[in-house]
Parts: structure tokens; sequence; C-alpha cells
């Protein structure tokens, strides 16, 4: 039987969604279930990992790793594999999983892919297959090598309701901090803010709201939604959104239930980061922006006018 | 009068003028070559001084200006006039009662001369007057108030009162006190006395009737000095400051560019690795002009009116033409010394055998540079990239200074050698670069627009009569794809066998070299003349007037030679050959705006018009700005892909005035002034009231 | 300081892809340096004006990728080595490491900088698999990057709770995001000049290395084949009376699409 050991993707002391994702796709396939949860204050988490469909957590539970270093995270990882003898190693969509797969695979001897959206595994045989050239084409890859470390897109697995696994944490031993990449601080992004990886909206405003008076706008209808708030690149270039809200293929891919494009026109690196949404939603001032080609629903007008009226109608249907 | 003072004030005068004469003329001789002849064609150039300078067709040929253009006019013919008057004057200097052959009392001629000369003193009089009041107290905004332009105008009112004085002084010797100094007036039987042909004069006369015979006499004596010597300082006053042009703009006019509105763009030798090395690409130094970008210098006489039409200026630019033709006259001055010195070492350069010599020369040369950089120390880069290349100021300049190429050679220089220009370009360089349009949209997505439309390509089949050139809007910008789409549909109602190069197609290069990238721009250009040199090219109908204009005048420097012309064109010609009808259908007011590049560069006024016309129900109505005087959209010159933060937005100040014209359409002949314009409707909240359309989709919606 | 560079050439991401029998169709396309290796390669030049650093740029594979080179040259950088070989073929990120840490090897280099991926594979693994190799420690998405001293840099990366300010001990490997700066168009002077530069052309033998050695002969993985990407249909587009339609598709979200 086959063995997936996935990386828990925690955040603020909370296991997310995209971990019983992989999990579940895990289990689908017939494989044999581990996590590796690492942090600082994260045992607890062991049971919920275990009901995430789980049967062995191995758990790096230290002061030293509270902050992400890619090193240390990696060795756990190594260590975690070498112990479960797994032949899959997934990491949820994350810049983290992004830094830290390919130090695993080099460790571990391994084939890496990143951003694979399917897997599929015949006889021992692992093929994936995943979106290159700015998801213009998918690769099928065939993986050569015993062991595989992969990075899955956002959105690619679906949660399924499945029969929880069992509590069997193992405990990994701390690796020592790296000297030679210190952190000195991490500049967070704003608190309070729906994580865009996570959110089942996200709201992201382009260059059609102009200023930030136009942003405010827009930030005003994810916030009654609840949703994540994101960007195009236009408006993080204009200095008005962070870096770290630019929904695209160089920024946040996403994958949410429902995508509101406001005033975002979708040049390809945009729709790149987030044409695996359920649905999407788009408002632009111009009929024939390309936002229009991938969006199930298209309103042609100006955002200004459509937003206060869009916040009206979705607070009569969401009562 | 006396002769020996005569001569000495002219040999004075005569000397210290021709000494600054010849300075002047040595500058202009050191400095660079022009790249056209400018002595061909002799009978266009002397038509051109006849009626632009002689006609001052520039002055009172603008309805505008007409007063004030007036006045310079009359100024100016009667200093024409007074020339023969002043021939007799000197004469009058050395020989009592001096008579110029034809110009005498013996022929109708001499009669009629002295009436004209007469009237026109009184004329150019009160015109001086004219120009003093509308100086001080008028104040057009675009004149600059200074001293010298008062000092001359008071030089002139000088020299019409001294004439009128010393002819009203003779006139009351003769009647009054019996001719005492035996003075000469004219007295023809056939013809009548010269009294009854100067009224102005004899005005003047009773005007000092009172005095007695000696005063009368001392007047005379001492008008006639004071004219002389009004007009000696006169002439020595005018090589220094703005009435240059007395003298310069005559031979100005008659050296312009013919066949292309201005001096074309140079086409660089990027090859020569020299030139890399002593940094001799585009303009960097005052020395680089060429004479007749000096003369045009020596001529500006400081109107204003290139900046009055300047789009930069008027909506608050830093671009001011006033000051910037100022500013490079004073650089040019400060430095004549060291340019002459340059020349006189570059020509000993040419023929120095010895290669260590050779060396020192160009040190001693490179010691000749100016110390200014003329974009940055002169010239502000904000100035030198706020131009849009419209044209307006060369077509409304009187004196027809070339104030583009200039611009231009100076943005070669930054772009080239210095690596300075706005940065924003880069994309759109980029985008020229990979796939020869400057969104950088996919090269093979060229032809998109045209899928299903019938359309064939050059590579499908070459044997057409026509190649639609379709530009990089046409073929990927969304609102202009609906264009080139009306473009084939009328040219398949005509029946015209025409194809497109489609994916074969590159920019034209014209934006890359508005903004000085010669090297980008000659990259385009040669692929493209491969591309219809292949495909044996002979005719080409261009749907945007850059491109147009590229094709037709740029491309023959690189060898690409073809007959170019632009769809308006060519659909008024299937218009007027009955293959296109047209329905006199279109309903609400119509205006147009004149795109710079088929206007101003390529002389296409009338045809857009005449389609305009004949299919507009309820009339067409022009601008305030139009035709060669038509306000730029703001996108030309490279503007289209540069930000505009300074001052108000060009298209703005369009919008705004097509807006007070109360019309319901607005056509246009351009990509960029189509989006120009219609970014300005929209922001004006006036897209719906006012439509932007090209003439193209406005025919194709109204054909029969 | 010795700085190496990275540079791949790609396929020009703006064409449209086609695929014939599991294969891309080449005919048309174009292949350009690849954008975030120009954001290394930028990265680079800065660090050699602000800090005198010595710029050397690596390209792998690609068949004849002098004209990348030249633009690098163009763009300020010293001096380029090419290294191509038949065996480079079907190289992976595995391989391609293996290869540039030759090269570090024997060039002795302070720092590698990198693109963050590359716009064909969009894979991102090379430049950390290198570090791994090297031994050296490794900051991915990277978008800011200061000299300290001889034996450091700190570097800006953008991780998924913020930005994360690193001190890194040379030697060391980054690899930038496209946000760490506004690659030049190099001066036109520089690229008259650039054409006369040399091109330290060589195989895997003139690196004293081997495909074998590298890892061409046991691919960990390998491309079985392309497919053509799933492709969203444009679904209702609605103009016109901005309160009316509004309501409409918010009508629409709820009961058709059963997002609300």
């Amino acid at each position: 039987m086959a063995k997936v050991l996935v990386i828990a993707d925690i955040k603020q002391g909370v296991l997310k969604g995209s971990t019983l994702e992989l999990l579940s796709k895990a289990r689908a396939i017939g494989a044999e279930t581990a996590v590796v949860a690492i942090g600082k204050n994260i045992s607890s988490l062991a049971a919920d990992m275990a009901k995430a469909g789980s049967n062995t957590q191995y758990i790096a539970d230290d002061a030293s790793l509270e902050l992400f270093s890619a090193g240390p995270y990696a060795s756990c990882v190594v260590d975690a594999a070498k112990q479960s003898n797994a032949d899959m190693i997934w990491f949820g969509f994350s810049e983290g999983g992004k830094a830290v797969a390919p130090r695993v695979a080099a460790q571990l001897g391994a084939a890496c892919a990143t951003e694979i959206i399917d897997v599929t595994l015949t006889g021992g045989n692992i093929e994936i297959v995943r979106p290159a050239i700015a998801n213009k084409v998918m690769q099928r890859v065939k993986i050569n090598s015993k062991q595989l470390v992969a990075v899955v897109r956002a959105g690619a697995f679906q949660a399924t309701e499945g029969n929880a696994g069992k509590e069997n944490v193992v405990k990994l031993s701390i690796p020592a901090a790296d000297l030679r990449a210190v952190i000195k601080e991490i500049l967070s992004d704003a608190t309070g803010d729906v994580d865009l990886a996570d959110a089942d909206i996200v709201v992201s405003v382009g260059r059609g709201a102009k200023d930030q008076a136009g942003v405010n706008l827009v930030k005003e209808l994810a916030n009654d939604l609840k949703a994540g708030f994101g960007s195009s690149r236009a408006m993080v270039d204009g200095g008005f959104m962070a870096h770290n809200k630019q929904v695209g293929q160089t920024g946040k891919i996403v994958a949410p239930t429902l995508y509101m494009a406001m005033g975002i026109s979708g040049a390809i690196q945009h729709l790149a980061g987030m044409n695996g949404s359920k649905v999407i939603l788009a408002v632009n001032k111009d009929p024939e922006a390309p936002i229009f080609n991938v969006a199930d629903y298209g309103i042609v007008g100006d955002l200004f006018e459509v937003v206060p009226i869009l916040r009206e109608e979705l607070k009569k249907i969401r009562k | 009068m006396n002769p020996l003072l005569m001569s000495i004030l002219l040999i004075i005068a005569l000397t210290i003028f021709g000494r600054t004469m010849v300075r002047k003329i040595q500058l202009l001789m050191a400095l660079e070559p022009t790249a056209a002849g400018r002595t061909d064609r002799i009978m266009d150039r002397i038509k051109n001084v006849v009626i632009i300078a002689l006609g001052q067709k520039r002055l009172v040929g603008r309805k505008k200006e007409f007063v004030s253009g007036l006045m310079h006019a009359f100024i100016f013919w009667g200093f024409c006039v007074l020339l023969i008057r002043s021939i007799t004057l000197y004469g009058e200097g050395f020989a009592h009662g001096f008579q110029l052959p034809i110009f005498n009392e013996n022929f109708l001629l001499g009669y009629l001369y002295i009436g004209l000369k007469d009237i026109m003193e009184g004329i150019v009089l009160v015109m001086a007057a004219y120009a003093i009041f509308r100086r001080a107290v008028i104040k057009p905004e675009r004149l600059h108030n200074t001293w010298e332009a008062y000092f001359v105008l008071c030089m002139i009112v000088t020299l019409m009162i001294s004439d009128l004085l010393l002819d009203g002084a003779r006139y009351n010797l003769i009647t009054l006190y019996n001719n005492p100094g035996n003075l000469h007036f004219f007295n023809n039987l056939s013809y009548g006395n010269e009294f009854i042909w100067t009224p102005v004069s004899v005005a003047a006369a009773s005007l000092i009737s009172p005095l007695g015979a000696d005063a009368t006499g001392y007047v005379m004596t001492a008008m006639f000095w004071l004219h002389i010597i009004t007009q000696l300082t006169f002439l020595n006053f005018l090589p220094i400051g703005k009435h240059f042009h007395v003298i310069t703009s005559l031979p100005n006019v008659f050296l312009k560019s013919l066949g292309y509105p201005h001096e074309k763009t140079k086409l660089l030798n990027l090859e020569d690795e020299s030139v890399w090395e002593d940094e001799s690409l585009g303009m960097n130094h005052i020395h680089q002009l060429n004479w007749k970008q000096g003369l045009d210098l020596y001529t500006c006489t400081e109107c204003g009116r290139c900046k009055e039409v300047c789009p930069a200026f008027s909506t608050d630019k830093p671009l001011n033409l006033y000051d910037f033709n100022q500013d490079l006259k004073h650089e040019l001055h400060a430095n004549s010394d060291k340019i002459i010195k340059r020349k006189k070492l570059s020509l000993a350069l040419a023929n120095e055998p010895d290669e260590a010599r050779k060396e020192e020369i160009k040190a001693q040369m490179a010691g000749l540079k100016s110390e200014k950089s003329l974009v940055g120390d002169v010239i502000k880069e904000d100035t030198l990239w706020a131009c849009t290349t419209c044209r307006a100021c060369e077509e409304v300049c009187p004196v027809t200074i070339e104030h583009v190429p200039r611009i231009m050679a100076m943005r070669q220089g930054q772009t080239l050698m210095a690596g300075v220009y706005p940065k924003e370009l880069n994309t759109a360089l980029k985008g020229l670069e990979r796939n020869g349009n400057p969104w950088g949209i996919g090269y093979d997505k060229r032809a998109d627009w045209a899928e299903g439309l019938g359309v064939k390509t050059m590579a499908e089949d070459s044997d057409v009569d026509y190649l639609l050139w379709v530009g990089c809007a046409g073929s990927f910008d969304d609102r202009t794809k609906k264009v080139s789409v009306s473009i084939v549909k009328i040219l398949q109602k005509a029946g015209i066998n025409f194809a497109i190069l489609g994916t074969e197609e590159k920019c034209t290069g014209d934006f890359a070299r508005r903004a000085g990238n010669e090297m980008m721009y000659q990259a385009m250009a040669r692929e493209n003349i491969e591309t219809l040199n292949n495909y044996k090219v002979k005719k080409i109908i261009a749907a945007c007037p850059h491109c147009l204009n590229t094709l037709k005048h740029e491309y023959p420097q690189l060898d690409g030679n073809y007959e170019v012309i632009h769809h308006t064109e060519f659909i008024e010609g299937l218009v007027r050959s009955g293959k296109i009808k047209l329905n006199k259908a279109l309903e609400g007011s119509l205006t147009y705006h004149d795109p710079c590049y088929l206007g101003r560069y390529n002389s296409i006024y009338d045809q857009p018009r005449s389609l305009l016309s004949a299919i507009s129900k309820d009339g067409f109505k022009e601008l305030d700005r139009h035709a060669n005087e038509s306000f730029c959209c703001g996108a030309g010159g490279a503007r289209m892909w540069l930000e505009e933060t300074i001052g108000k937005r060009i298209n703005l100040a369009r919008a705004e005035e097509i807006a007070d014209r109360n019309v319901a359409t607005v056509a246009v002949g351009c990509p960029f002034c189509l989006t120009m314009v219609e970014d300005g409707m929209k922001e004006l909240g006036k897209e719906e009231q006012i439509k932007t359309r090209d003439i193209a989709e406005l025919v194709a919606g109204n054909m029969a | 300081m010795k700085i190496l560079t990275t540079v791949k050439k790609v396929v020009d991401v703006e064409l449209n892809i086609h695929i014939k029998d599991g294969a891309i169709v080449e005919d048309g396309l174009q292949y350009v340096i690849n954008a975030w290796d120009e954001n290394a390669v930028e990265a680079a030049v800065q660090l050699k004006e602000k800090n005198n650093a010595e710029t050397t740029l690596v390209s792998l594979g690609g068949g004849d990728n002098a004209d990348i080179i030249r633009k690098c040259y163009a763009m300020g950088i010293d001096e380029g080595i090419h290294v191509d070989d038949p065996a480079l073929a079907k190289a992976d990120s595995f391989v391609y490491a293996n290869v540039l840490k030759k090269i570090v090897e024997k060039g002795g280099y302070d720092l590698v900088i990198t693109g963050k991926q590359a716009q064909d594979t969009d894979s991102g693994q090379t430049g950390i698999m290198l570090a791994e190799f090297l031994g050296f420690p490794c900051v991915s998405n990277v978008v800011a990057l200061e000299v300290l001293d001889e034996t450091h840099v700190k570097v800006s990366r953008l991780g998924d709770s913020g930005t994360e300010i690193i001190e890194l001990a040379l030697p060391a490997v980054v690899t930038v995001s496209d946000s760490i700066n506004e690659p030049r168009l190099p001066a036109m002077r520089g690229i008259m000049m650039a054409k006369k530069k040399k091109i330290d052309s060589m195989d895997l033998a003139g690196l004293g290395t081997s495909g074998a050695d590298v890892g061409c002969g046991a691919l960990k993985s390998e491309i079985a084949e392309f497919m053509a990407s799933k492709t969203r249909k444009a679904g209702r587009k609605f103009e016109g009376d901005a309160a009316k339609i509004t309501a409409e598709v918010v009508g629409l979200l709820a009961t058709e699409a059963k997002v609300f």
C-alpha cells in the first residue's frame, strides 16, 4: 500500500482546509495517510489531524519553529518522510510549500513536482498532471523515481467526508536553527483580513477602481461577505494594495467557490491565478475586457455604480 | 547734403554691420550640413517666398489674428516700399537733388512711387502706433513685452515721422519760402506736381507751417540726418535681437524643407562604431545643430504663435517653444567661438594623414564641446518629452521655423547615447521587440480580428492590387478592430482585390522613432521592408496615419518604396469613381477632428470632409481648431505610451472643445485619436451623446 | 563579490500554444529570456553598480542562446557562459541544478541569483535544489536584496504570513520574484558594445562532467505528454441598466450557481 505524507498547513494555530483536501485525495487513491505538522504549540492539533483522515501524526512542536524557516522545516519533513517511508510527500499550495518541497526532494533524492492538479497511482507507477507555460498547457509527467515530493495546486483536490483516521502522534526531533539564514522579522499582513487562499469567496479589485476611494468601496463589499480581498497587479504596482494581496501567476493562486473580479480587465497572468474558481463574477466597464471570456456572469458597468447596488442586493439575499 | 558726414556714417555703420554679419554667417557655416539640399526646386522656393514671406500668408491668412497680421504685413510692406526711398536719401547725402533712374519725375512710375511711399508711411505710422498700443494696453498673451520690442517700434515711428517731416519741411521751404536752397521736387506737366501726390507729407507740412524759414530749414536738415542715423542704427540693431528676422526671414523661407513639411528624422548609421565612441548620434550638444536650424534660431521673431497653438503648452506642460528657441539661441551664441574653432579643426582632421596628429586634433575637438548638454542643462527633460510632434507650431510659424526635427534629434541623443528616456516606454518597446506591437500581445494573434471576414493574407495570395496595412491598433485594440472590419467591408463591397500581411505585419516603428529609438525603428522597418519586398508590394492602403507617414515618407530612406494611401483617401476615391455609393442618412450633426499625421503631415484635409458631407443628413460643422490648425489628441510623438501627469490632459481639452460644439458624432481618421477622443468623452460622461467614430465606420454604416 | 545569475530561454508566453499528438507544435513559436531571470539579471547588475560586484551569467541548453546572453551583456553583465549538450535535451530541475553546481564550484561565486521559476515549466525548483546540492543557504521568492557586508546580504521574502526579512550568510542562493525590480531595457550603446563580446560556450565535457554525472541517465521524472488546458467558457454578459442587471445577476448567483 502506497504511503502519502501530507504536510499540514497551519496558520495562526488552525489547521487549514487544504490539509483535509490533500488527505481526502490520498485516501481516494487508496494510500496510507500520515501528516507532518511543524510549528509552535501545535501538538493540540493532533486530534484535528486525525479527524481529517490521517493515521499517523508526525509533530515537531517547538518555540524555535514558530517562524517559518525553510531549512529546519525541510529537515522535519525529511525526518518524517524517512520514518514513515512515504512514497509521496504532498505540500498544500503555499509559499512555504514551494520553498520546502525542492529541498526535501533534493535531500531524499526524490522526484519533485510543483502545482500538480492530479495524481494517479497505477501499480506503483506515479503519474501527475500539472499546468505549465502560464496555464496554457497541461503536462502529464511520469515519475521515474520511487518517491515523489509534490506541491498541490490550490483547489485541485476536493475535501470529501470520510472516515476519520486515528491519533498516533510521533514526536520529531527538533532541528537546529539555520544560522546562515536568520529571520530578523516578519512584517505581517494586515491582521483580521480573511486569508485569500482559504476564503470561500474572494473579491478582487483592479484598475477600474482608479484610486484608494475605489479600493475602499470594493473592500466594503468584501467585508460584507467576509470574503478574502485580493487585487490585480495594477493596483499593487499603483501602491493601493499590498503585494501579498495580488492574485495571479506571480502572486496568490486562489480557487474559491465564488470569485468576484471588480474592475479587473483580466490579463493572462491574473487569469492564471483565479481561473480555477468555481464561479466567476466580473464587473467591468469595458464590454470587451478579457475577464468576460472566463466569467460565468459578467456585468458591463462602472464598479462605482454597480458595487453599491451589488451590496444592497446581496444583503437582501443573505438575510 | 554733406558727402563727408554721409561717408563717415556709412563707413562706420556698414563696417560694424559687416563684421556682425560675417560672424553670424561663419557660425552658420560651422554648423552641421542639412540632410537634404536646400537650393533645389528654385521655382517652388520662390513661390514660397512670394506667398509666405512677401505675401505674409501666415499673418494675414489666419482669421484669428487678422488685425495684428495686417498690422505686421503693412509695416513689412511699408519697409519694402521705403527701400527705394532710402536709396534716394543716401544719394541725396552725396549729391544735391539726387534721383534714381525710372523712379523720377520723368516717369509716371516715379509719381506712383512717391504716392505709394507717402501713403505707406502714413499707414506704417498708424500701424506702429497700434503695435505699441497693442503691446502696452491689449497685451495679447503670446507676446513677450521686451524693451527691445518697444525700442524697435519707436525707431520705426521715428523713421516714419522724420521722413514725413523731412518732406513736409521741404514742401514748406518750396511753397512758403520761395525754395531758398533750390530744392528739387517733382513737377512734370503730364502728372502735375509732387504735392498733389503726397497728401500725408502735405499734412505734415501744414503741421509745421507756423515755423519760420530758418527753423524750417533746420528741421529739414535735422530730419534728414535723424532719418539716416536711425536707419543705420536700426540696421545694426537688427542682427543682435529678434529683429534679425527682418534680414533672415526671406532666406529662411526660401530655404525651407520641400516635399515633406520638415526635415525628416535623420537616418542614423548605427553600425558605424565610431559614432558610439564619440557620442555623435542625435543632438546632445549645440554644435550638432545643422546650419538651417541655426538660421531658424536667428529668424525666431519671438511672436509666440508656436506656443499658443502647442497642445503641450496650452495644457500646462513645461514645453514652451518660445523659451525653447531662446534657450537654444543663447546656447548657440555662447558657444559660437568654440563651434567655429571646432569646425576648423574638423576640416583639418579630414585632411590630416598622420595618425598621431589626428588623435591630437580629436582631443582638441573634444575640448571644444559645449559645457552644457542640450538636454538636462539647456532644455529640461520633461520639456523635451512633452512634445506630441503635432506640428501645429510649424504650421503657424510666419517664418517657417522647423521645431519638431530638433526635438526628434535631441530625443535620439537622449535615447541612444545617454539612455535617458521615460521608463514607461520600456513595456511598449519590449512588446515591439518581441511581438512587433507595443502591447506585447503575441504576434500570432495579429490577424485574429479578420477571422471569418474572408480576408486573404499575402502568404495565401500575393497577387493582389493592394495591401491593406492594418497597423497594431487595428489588429490588437478591440475598439480599433471595429474600424479594421469596417474598412474590409468597404473594400469588399467595392470589389477591391486586396490582402493583409496577417501575422507577418509588424509595427512600422513610428513610435520608437518618435521616441528617439532609432535602433528599434530600423529593426522594425527593415523587417517590414523585407516582407513587403518579398511580396513585391507596390500599393499600400494604410489604416493608420502614423503607419501611413512612416511607410510613405520614412521607409524610402531604407529603400522601401511604395505607393501609400490612407484609407480615407482611398475610400473617397471609391466614392468618386462610383464604386461605393453613400446614403445621406447619418442623423445628428457631425464634426471632424483632424489627425495630425493625416492633416499637417500629409495634407489630407478635403477627402475626409467630402466623405462626411456625403453621409451627414443634418450637416457638418467645423471645430474651432481644425484643418492645419487642428488640436492634437495628445497621443502623437510616442506620447500614446507615456503617462500624462503634468497639467491638464490634452485629450480632455480636445474632448471639451468637441463637446462644446454640440454634435452627435465626432469623426476621426486615426486609431490614436479614436482612443484619446473617446476616452476624453468618457471622462466627460458624454460618450453616449457624442459618438466617436472613424470615418471608415461611418462610411460602412451608410453605404447604399 | 562574485555573482552568478542563471538565464533560461523559454517559449514566449504571449503566444498561443498548440498541442498535437501530445507535443507542443513548435511552428511559429519564438523563444525569449525567462522573465524572472531578467529580474535576476537586473538584481545582479544593480549589485554591480552599487557594490562593485563581478557579474557572470550562465545559460543552460536552449540551442542558440547568444541573443539572450548578449541582451544580458547589454544590461551590464560582465561575462557569459553557455553550457549546451545533447544530453540536456530532456533535463529536469535536478539535472540543471547538478550542472549549475559544477559551474558554481568552478567559478567560486559568493551569490547565485536565479529567477523564482521558468516561464516554460513554472516549476520553481532549480535554484533551491542547487542550494541544497551546494550546501548553501537559500531564500526563495525574494522581493528585495541588499548587501550588508562582504559575507552577508539582507533579503526580503514574500512568505505566507507576511514579508520575511532574512539575513543570509554568503555564499548563498536566492531566487527572485518579479516584484524585486523592473528590468532595464538595455542602453543602445550597450547593445552595440555587447555584439563584440565573447560568450564562453561549452558542452558538459568542457565543464568537466558528463550527462551521466549530472543525472541525465536516470531522470527522476519525464514529461509523458502535453495536453491542451481546459479553458473556461465565457458565461453570460449583462449590459444595460445597472440596478436591473445587478439584481438579476445576484438572483442567478443564488438560484442558478447556488453560491449563496
